[in-house]
């Protein structure tokens, strides 16, 4: 990976307040992105994926904020930005988001072809007939046929998976670079989930985009991801290519992720499950905060939190099991099963 | 549209009138002593010639017959107590304009005012406009109307020199009432577009906009506000239109002549065509307020499906 890096989120630390309390959400994430990717952000609810990239958006709620760390965008520390005015250039323009929920994130009062431009007005400062065509080309461009009859319509006369294609439409209308999907498929019917994977990624090779997907559905993940973040309490425990997260895991959570996946369940038995739950992030984490929950911890793990070690130039991982004084434990033996699928061809998603 | 409205314009129609029907033959039930002031001098053929020339001696369901064209022909019919065999419409032509009069005139205040302070009261969220608009919130629903009024009677003419009744001739003297009938819908207003409004912000299409770049003042107007003023829409031609009735509290306070309290006093004084009249007029301007309501909402909110059956949005 030579590629350039086009957003760099250097040792991001974001705390909310709530009661009095201070809620540490993101602890110290490092992360690069490369232009024209797609990355992957995995991770269970809760682990702060979500407010990770919001936070490269500036829509934190009102009572959380960046606590240190430098967000890195076109020459700018965007965890600087305070101004709503420093924001509005950014958000839609260089940075746009797709939301989860098609039925919800559209304005049932204003037409469609509205909401299309009224980005485009803020942006690009395009009204009237200029507007009119680009917002057509825009419809057409995600695959809503008779564009022209569908402008003047509002959002309650779509189906979900349309009313996802016009949300795309007003994301990438600005010509943004980088994408985020906050889990653009869950609120959406299986069978359409594959048709808007297929027109991310080819929207994605259009407009040169480089996009960041937030989701837990690991098969989403194996469809579209070149690399992939695994999130944990706040912080990335493994990142690496699909191929070696899936393949060559090397964090015990990545290693109960990937082992709970139904796919490779056997029919009969129980169907694996981490044990435990998150630790509380109003208290301070002490070690790795996956420790109280992983079978196969060193008494390491409970005091000290473990750095970065480098499985090679693209794969990293957070756990203690790397350093070269810790026994060599091997993966759990389901994890085998994976290969056998054919994963990576991208039928999971469509199951 | 125009289907929609032929629609909803018929079944108006058709719900006044079953009102009338139903208005009209609970009054029948009535005693019949009310009809006339001088019942007991009167002998059987007096009474029965008397009845004859009201029509009271036809079944009822030709006497609501005879009404109902009547009532078409703009006649509520005389009054029997209240202004013995005066025109009903001539009595309410003379005080419906002066209860409208006040009515507007603190209308044309307090939806402004009201809707600037929801508006402020949402933007400050727990700030201090919303902890005080919210302290006038509860102060006008939590005190009795009568404290207030009463307050502002005494203390607004003593300290203005304002007078302390209404007089036609000084034009001031409409300015305390009319405070009195603005203050508690002030509330009213601003109480359920912040409720709305902040309700609004926290909508995922909110967000979107957010996250699209839109200036924060355009999303406030084109998403915040013109959402959350959908539902408060359809009860202003409603607020609008009854007006009319008055309010009993302030025009006795003032000693406006107006429509306030006449219901009352003709149900008191068994005057059974002016209570008719009455309740009919009110029951008409509610259902046209309804409806226009209906078909403001249809124009602002293009979920309310104009053509198909309702519920399926």
């Amino acid at each position: 990976m030579d590629r350039n890096v086009i957003l760099s989120i250097q040792d991001l630390n974001i705390k909310f307040t709530l009661r009095g309390q201070t809620l540490h959400a993101i602890r110290g994430v490092s992360l690069d992105l490369y232009d024209g990717e797609c990355l992957a952000i995995v991770g269970e609810s809760g682990s702060g994926k979500s407010v990770l990239v919001k936070s490269c958006m500036g829509l934190l709620d009102k009572n959380g904020f960046v606590d240190s760390g430098s967000i890195l965008y076109d020459g700018q520390d965007l965890a600087k930005y305070t101004k709503g005015k420093e924001w509005e250039k950014i958000r839609g323009g260089q940075i746009a988001m797709v939301m989860q929920d098609p039925m919800t994130s559209l304005n049932p009062l204003k037409s469609i072809g509205w909401q299309i431009g009224e980005s485009l007005k803020y942006h690009q400062g395009l009204t009237g007939e200029a507007a009119k065509n680009k917002v057509l080309e825009m419809l057409s461009d995600v695959g809503i046929d008779d564009p022209k009859r569908r402008y003047g319509q509002y959002p309650h006369e779509f189906s979900g998976g349309m009313r996802q294609r016009v949300a795309i439409a007003i994301a990438i209308a600005c010509n943004p670079r980088i994408l985020v999907c906050d889990e653009p498929t869950t609120a959406l019917d299986v069978t359409i989930q594959a048709q808007i994977l297929d027109l991310v990624k080819d929207l994605q090779k259009k407009y040169h985009l480089t996009t960041i997907y937030i989701t837990h559905d690991l098969g989403v993940v194996a469809n579209v991801a070149d690399r992939v973040a695994v999130m944990y309490a706040g912080d990335i425990v493994e990142i690496g290519t699909c191929q070696e997260i899936f393949f060559d895991p090397k964090h015990p959570y990545t290693w109960a992720l990937l082992s709970s996946l139904p796919q490779i369940a056997t029919a009969g038995e129980k169907l694996y499950s981490i044990h435990g739950t998150p630790p509380n992030l109003f208290m301070p984490v002490r070690g790795d905060a996956f420790a109280p929950r992983n079978p196969y911890a060193l008494d390491v793990d409970f005091l000290y939190r473990p750095p970065y070690f480098e499985v090679s130039p693209t794969h990293k991982a957070k756990t203690w099991l790397l350093d070269p004084r810790a026994p060599k434990i091997e993966p759990p033996a389901v994890l085998k099963e994976i290969k056998n699928l054919k994963a990576l061809g991208g039928e999971w998603g469509e199951q | 549209m125009l289907q929609y409205c032929l629609k909803r314009i018929f079944r108006a129609c058709i719900s006044l009138i079953i009102i009338i029907a139903v208005v009209f033959c609970l009054l029948r039930l009535m005693p019949i002593d009310s009809y006339f002031p001088n019942l007991d001098d009167m002998t059987e053929t007096q009474l029965y010639n008397a009845k004859e020339k009201l029509g009271l001696n036809d079944p009822v369901p030709v006497q609501l017959g005879k009404f109902y064209t009547q009532l078409l022909h703009g006649d509520l019919g005389v009054s029997n107590r209240y202004r013995v065999d005066y025109p009903i419409m001539k009595i309410l032509a003379k005080k419906a304009p002066i209860s409208i009069k006040f009515g507007l005139l603190a209308m044309l205040i307090s939806l402004p005012l009201g809707l600037l302070l929801g508006v402020l009261m949402s933007r400050h969220r727990n700030g201090l406009i919303d902890r005080i608009g919210t302290g006038y919130v509860v102060l006008m629903q939590a005190v009795p109307a009568a404290v207030y009024y009463l307050m502002l009677q005494i203390y607004g003419s003593s300290w203005t020199g304002l007078n302390i009744l209404y007089n036609s001739n000084v034009p001031s003297s409409i300015i305390l009432p009319v405070v009195s009938l603005a203050l508690p819908s002030i509330a009213w207003y601003a109480m359920w577009l912040r409720r709305y409004m902040v309700d609004e912000e926290n909508r995922d299409y909110i967000r979107m906009a957010r996250a699209k770049g839109v200036p924060e003042r355009a999303i406030g107007f084109n998403h915040v506000f013109r959402n959350a003023i959908v539902p408060l829409i359809h009860g202003i031609p409603s607020s609008l239109l009854l007006t009319i009735s008055g309010s009993i509290y302030v025009e006795s306070l003032y000693s406006i002549p107006g429509m306030g309290g006449l219901l009352v006093e003709v149900i008191k004084m068994q005057d059974n065509s002016m209570v008719q009249a009455l309740v009919i007029v009110y029951a008409a301007l509610g259902i046209i307020g309804l409806l226009l309501g209906d078909i403001l909402m249809a124009m602002v909110d293009p979920r309310i499906s104009l053509t198909k059956k309702e519920g399926a949005r």
